[in-house]
């Protein structure tokens, strides 16, 4: 398919590898951090890494949206999930993120009607087609997704529905980045930029990281050959001492964004003050909830959502992976008391998560190393 | 909004509804503000458009959660 298959090139992907090694300072160790879930995943799966030279090091981000749901805000999830004529929806990954008492699929095998839906289009046409029922949206993503939903709200809207609601846990990519840019244990080169969050906010937002924090940026792709190159364009602004936003990702990426989404996302959200992310404490202005306009439809008000704070388990550390301090296998419960299958926290939950890309994609090649 | 793979089937383990990774799709028919599409492996899809400029058949856009949010650009 036109704009795929290019980038999938084993000949030029072996060629830009060739190149990295060119432009690399063979004396310095450096750390590459993707923010995105959706690359982290790539670079497993296309085994990025075994391309790389040994001293340039890819260290993964915050960006996977499951995994930085705090377990209170699962715990609100499952309590409206249970209220009387609810019909809950959610997109599939959320089904097994545990909060304090289970996970969304075990509120639905206790009775609940929680249904997994591809888009939040799809939970607006069920609530057209059960008037009689409480339809509610559980919303996560970063600004990737927030237009989807903000589409869909201003729909239900125009059309009046009166049965449908929206539990938003939208988040955005700016503030935990410069919350990890602050943070005194974080050691990083440069970042791999998010492709279709820029998509939606432009290249705009990031340039700070450029200009306040003199860090290289360049907003990606994520076929392999996308991800190889923007590694090569970090390395030669770092072997040029630039410090700029560049833009990988051209095929895609306006350097405005996506105006016709910003607009409605701006018409239908405002910042919430604050917001707790998993792992990394409450970040200011970092989510979304729903603007005055759009009250009818926030789930939050409609069911009095109790808005319980719960720590995470003791265990996990998935806060230490998701700022890129240790690496998923350097985490005391890794593929031992947290597999997929089993997953004590959110990394291991969503197969964006660092933790299970590495579980499903990269142990084996690293058991050869030991070996 | 029907598509296909169906919202249970992850391709590959890999859930790009829930992350924020969108996916290439080819327009073949457009109705409104719906555009009937093919994903890379040939599924058809339905996906609403109207957050992107005008779309015609034959045109790539980049779909998630069934809306599309950009239209790619033919490469130089």
């Amino acid at each position: 398919m036109r704009f795929v298959d290019e980038f999938r090139d084993g000949e030029l992907g072996r060629a830009v590898a060739a190149q990295i090694l060119g432009a690399v300072d063979p004396g310095r160790h450096h750390k590459v951090m993707e923010v995105c879930g959706g690359h982290t995943h790539s670079i497993y799966k296309y085994g990025i890494d075994d391309l790389l030279p040994a001293n340039v090091e890819l260290v993964h981000g915050p960006g996977c949206p499951v995994c930085v749901i705090p377990m209170g805000r699962v715990d609100d999830a499952i309590d409206v999930a249970h209220r009387p004529g609810v019909l809950f929806t959610c997109f599939g990954d959320m089904l097994r993120v545990p909060g304090s008492r289970g996970t969304l699929l075990d509120a639905k095998a206790a009775g609940a009607d929680v249904r997994i839906v591809y888009s939040p289009l799809d939970a607006l046409r069920l609530a057209r087609e059960n008037p009689d029922r409480e339809v509610v949206f559980l919303a996560i993503g970063f600004e990737t997704t927030a237009p989807s939903t903000a589409l869909t709200l201003s729909r239900a809207k125009a059309e009046g529905l009166t049965n449908f609601t929206c539990l938003c846990n939208h988040v955005t990519i700016v503030p935990p980045l410069r919350a990890l840019l602050d943070s005194p244990d974080l050691r990083l080169d440069g970042f791999i930029g998010p492709g279709h969050v820029a998509t939606v906010v432009g290249a705009r937002p990031f340039e700070f990281i450029a200009a306040g924090y003199r860090r290289p940026v360049v907003i990606a792709g994520f076929e392999p050959l996308d991800l190889l190159q923007a590694v090569l364009m970090i390395l030669r602004q770092l072997g040029e001492g630039r410090c700029t936003v560049e833009n990988q990702y051209t095929r895609v990426v306006p350097h405005e964004g996506n105006v016709k989404a910003l607009e409605i996302m701006a018409e239908v959200f405002e910042l919430r003050p604050h917001f707790e992310w998993r792992g990394l404490g409450f970040i200011s202005q970092s989510a979304l909830r729903l603007s005055n306009a759009y009250a009818d439809l926030d789930a939050e008000i409609r069911f009095e959502v109790p808005g319980v704070r719960v720590a995470d388990p003791k265990a996990c550390q998935c806060g230490e992976v998701l700022k890129g301090v240790i690496k998923p296998w350097e985490c005391k419960v890794f593929g031992t008391a947290c597999t997929p299958e089993h997953a004590i926290g959110t990394c291991m939950v969503s197969p964006e998560g660092a933790c299970a890309a590495y579980y499903n994609y990269g142990r084996f090649a690293r058991e050869r190393e030991v070996v | 909004m029907t598509a296909v793979p169906t919202p249970s089937t992850c391709a590959e383990g890999h859930c790009i509804t829930c992350s924020d990774e969108g996916i290439e799709m080819e327009v073949v028919a457009t109705a409104g503000h719906v555009a009937h599409c093919l994903d890379p492996d040939g599924a058809a899809a339905e996906v609403d458009v109207a957050l992107v400029d005008a779309v015609a058949p034959g045109d790539t856009v980049l779909v998630h959660a069934g809306v599309a949010i950009a239209k790619l650009e033919a490469i130089a």
